[in-house]
Order: structure tokens, then C-alpha cells, then sequence
């Protein structure tokens, strides 16, 4: 059976992928952040997990407001970078999993989860950045596949966040269930605090991010237990999507240790939090 | 469960533009028109003949107005979403900060320091 090694927790801000674009990791503004996700990169490389199921959102990259999918599980051989405006990024087309892909959306299906099934789409942001933070940006090609679940955290009505720590449960038992060696990491991607439009543009909220980084290792049923309002309010508009978190966290086991953690605000305007959490009983 | 509030409409949170439905429908003609911006051709034509490229999409006079005067309040006002506008300082670069501090009618400095503590 596949083996769950860690589930991993990192914000996704498009700003991060420029300043790698323009090697930025050492100015002033960036060494922090990056710095922070040493510890991570270095569990990466000691661990070396083969597949990374990515759960983020679209930001109308690849998707347009025509059809708004709340689910979707990429069951694609490979995802492109796709143009966000910019060109598309210089990093390596992602490759993909397909069998575990139509695996999980068989279990899903079975669970009463309902995804669309995605075959050929490019990834924006929300994917990328990620995947650089804790893997580097490869020369040629990636060392890991991915697995990608698309979640609308932009458009109402988005998931209830009690409905994705759900699917959490439900992709965790099918990669145990899954019969292969294969190392799997779950990916929760978005947030935290930051609103970019409106009159309370620029809100971010510290606090509530470091007890977010807490209560997602030690309480989670209390954040699933949130409602999206209480999301949108506590984190800002943009920050609600935080609650992809929790299908990583669903993944897990109710007792985890965390492995590493950080944080750094403003990363452009976002409060910029990662994590990474072990199930506590191997 | 620690809050038992009723289920409020996104759109009454204060300060807050959501994409709801009422929001997705104003907004579809500027949203549809940024989203083409994905594509090379499209922000050829947009460089080439902005007002072209906008009729294109329908747009109302006053999408058309809040657009080619890079009124980013008025275009959120008016449906468009962040993730679509967002593409048009693509094509007539514009900081992420400064597209917010004209969301909240500050200056940028002001903006950097006052809502994020960032000195100079």
C-alpha cells in the first residue's frame, strides 16, 4: 500500500514566483521567507517523496467563470505552466499520475464526493509556486508527479470548510489504499490572511495566522467547524481559501507532530504561512 | 462547532466584494474581456487598439471608461474580479500594491506603510 509521509501547508502568493523569476531570494525584502523554507526543502530532499497531491485553486487562469467545477481532480500524463498574462513561466511541465488520478476519483465517487474529471488542463500559480517552495525550481524536470484537486474558493457558494476536511478522510484512505510503494505528500495551498480588493484591501491579520499555523497541527475540527463567513472575516476575502488546508490536514491523522513550520508577512500583501505535519504513529 | 451564527450572504461582510452571484453577472463583459489577456494575440490587440479590443466583449461605456482610465476601484465596483483585472497590468504594468492602495484611495507609500508596514 502507498505510504502517506507528511502533509505539507504553504501559501501560494503569485509574487513569490516572480521574485523567483528575478532571483530574489537574497534581497532584503525576500531572504526571510525564503530562508524559512530550508528546513522543509532539506526534509524534502532526505525523504524524497514520489508523488504530491496538490490541493489548490484556479485563479481564472485555466478556468473561466463559464463552468465552476467545486471539485475537480486533474487525470492528466502532464500539466504546462499556463500564460497568466506574462507568458507562461520558465519552469518544466509538471507530470502527472493518471492511474492514481482515476483511482481517487473512484474512491471519491465511492465517498459521495462528486469531483469533475479534468484530462487536459495547465496549472497556474496556485500549483507552481508550491512545488518550487519545497522542491526548487528543477533544470529539466520535476522529481515528484502530481496529483492535482482543484477546489472553487473564488466563487459562491465555495465548499463548506467541514465538507473539505471531509475529502481530506477520503483522499487520505485512498492513498492508503492504493496499491503501490509509492510516497505521497499532501498538499494544502492558499492563505493565509490577505484581501486584495475593496475598501479593506491590504488587511492581513498575524494573529489569527500563527493560531491558524497552531490549531491546523493540534485542533483542526474546531477550523473545519468555522463557517466560510467566519473564513472570509478573519482572513480577508482572498485569505478564505485558507481552508484547503484542511483537506491536507483531513489526510491525516487526528495526532500529528509538526515537522517544521513558518512565518512571514508581508509576503507582497499576504501573511505568507507554511507547515508540514507527520502522522505522530508510523 | 464554537459559533452557532446563521449563514450570512458573503456579500454583507463589511469592506468586502465577493464573487457572488449577483457580482458574477454584473461583472461578466469586463471579466470575459480580461480573461482573453491570457492569450498573446489578445494583448496584442488590446496594445494595438484598446478601445477595439473592449468592444469586442460589450462592454457598457462605463466598463469601457473605468478600464481605459485604470479605474481598479471602479472596475471591482463593477463586477470585474481581482484574478481578471489583475491580467490588464500585464499588459500596462502596475504593482499588485499599488492596484490595492487605489482599492482604498491611498497613495502608495502611504498604502505600504499604513496597511502593511513596509517602510519607503
Amino acid at each position: 500500500m502507498a505510504h502517506l509521509l507528511a502533509g505539507l501547508g504553504t501559501s501560494h502568493v503569485p509574487s513569490i514566483g516572480v521574485a523567483l523569476d528575478r532571483g530574489q531570494q537574497q534581497s532584503p525584502e525576500w531572504k526571510a521567507f525564503f530562508d524559512g523554507y530550508e528546513p522543509a526543502q532539506q526534509w524534502v530532499r532526505d525523504n524524497r517523496p514520489d508523488v504530491a497531491v496538490v490541493v489548490f485553486n484556479d485563479h481564472y487562469n485555466a478556468m473561466f467563470l463559464d463552468r465552476v467545477p467545486t471539485f475537480a481532480v486533474g487525470c492528466a500524463a502532464t500539466y504546462a505552466p499556463v500564460d497568466e498574462g506574462w507568458g507562461p513561466r520558465a519552469i518544466p511541465t509538471f507530470e502527472g499520475h493518471p492511474d492514481f488520478s482515476w483511482f481517487l476519483v473512484d474512491a471519491l465517487v465511492d465517498n459521495k464526493f462528486d469531483p469533475e474529471i479534468i484530462q487536459e488542463i495547465k496549472v497556474d500559480h496556485g500549483l507552481q509556486v508550491p512545488l518550487e517552495l519545497f522542491w526548487g525550481r528543477p533544470a529539466d524536470r520535476w522529481p515528484v508527479k502530481v496529483v492535482p484537486i482543484f477546489v472553487n474558493v473564488l466563487q459562491f457558494p465555495i465548499p463548506r470548510p467541514d465538507r473539505l476536511y471531509e475529502l481530506g478522510h477520503a483522499l487520505g484512505a485512498a492513498i492508503r489504499a492504493y496499491d503501490s510503494e509509492e510516497r505521497f505528500v499532501v498538499l494544502g495551498t492558499g492563505g493565509l490572511s490577505h484581501q486584495l480588493q475593496g475598501s479593506r484591501a491590504g488587511f492581513t491579520n498575524p494573529e489569527a495566522d500563527r493560531a491558524f499555523l497552531h490549531d491546523i497541527a493540534t485542533d483542526p475540527t474546531k477550523l473545519a467547524g468555522w463557517t466560510r463567513e467566519q473564513y472570509v472575516e478573519t482572513f480577508g476575502g482572498e485569505g478564505a481559501e485558507v481552508i484547503m488546508w484542511l483537506v491536507m490536514r483531513g489526510a491525516l491523522d487526528d495526532v500529528v507532530t509538526v515537522l517544521f513550520d513558518h512565518y512571514f508577512v508581508p509576503a507582497s500583501m499576504t501573511g505568507a504561512g507554511m507547515i508540514g505535519l507527520q502522522n505522530t504513529l508510523r | 462547532m464554537d459559533d452557532e451564527r446563521p449563514t450570512s450572504p458573503p456579500g454583507s461582510i463589511p469592506d468586502t466584494p465577493m464573487l457572488d452571484r449577483a457580482q458574477q453577472l454584473r461583472g461578466w463583459r469586463i471579466n470575459k474581456m480580461a480573461m482573453g489577456l491570457g492569450e498573446p494575440e489578445n494583448r496584442h490587440a488590446f496594445l494595438a487598439d484598446e478601445r477595439a479590443y473592449l468592444d469586442r466583449f460589450g462592454l457598457t461605456d462605463e466598463e469601457v471608461d473605468a478600464v481605459t482610465q485604470r479605474d481598479w476601484k471602479r472596475m471591482i465596483a463593477l463586477g470585474g474580479n481581482l484574478f481578471f483585472v489583475l491580467k490588464i497590468s500585464a499588459v500596462d504594468p502596475v504593482r499588485m500594491t499599488e492596484i490595492g492602495a487605489a482599492q482604498v484611495d491611498m497613495e502608495h507609500t502611504a498604502f505600504l506603510r499604513d496597511r502593511l508596514g513596509k517602510d519607503g
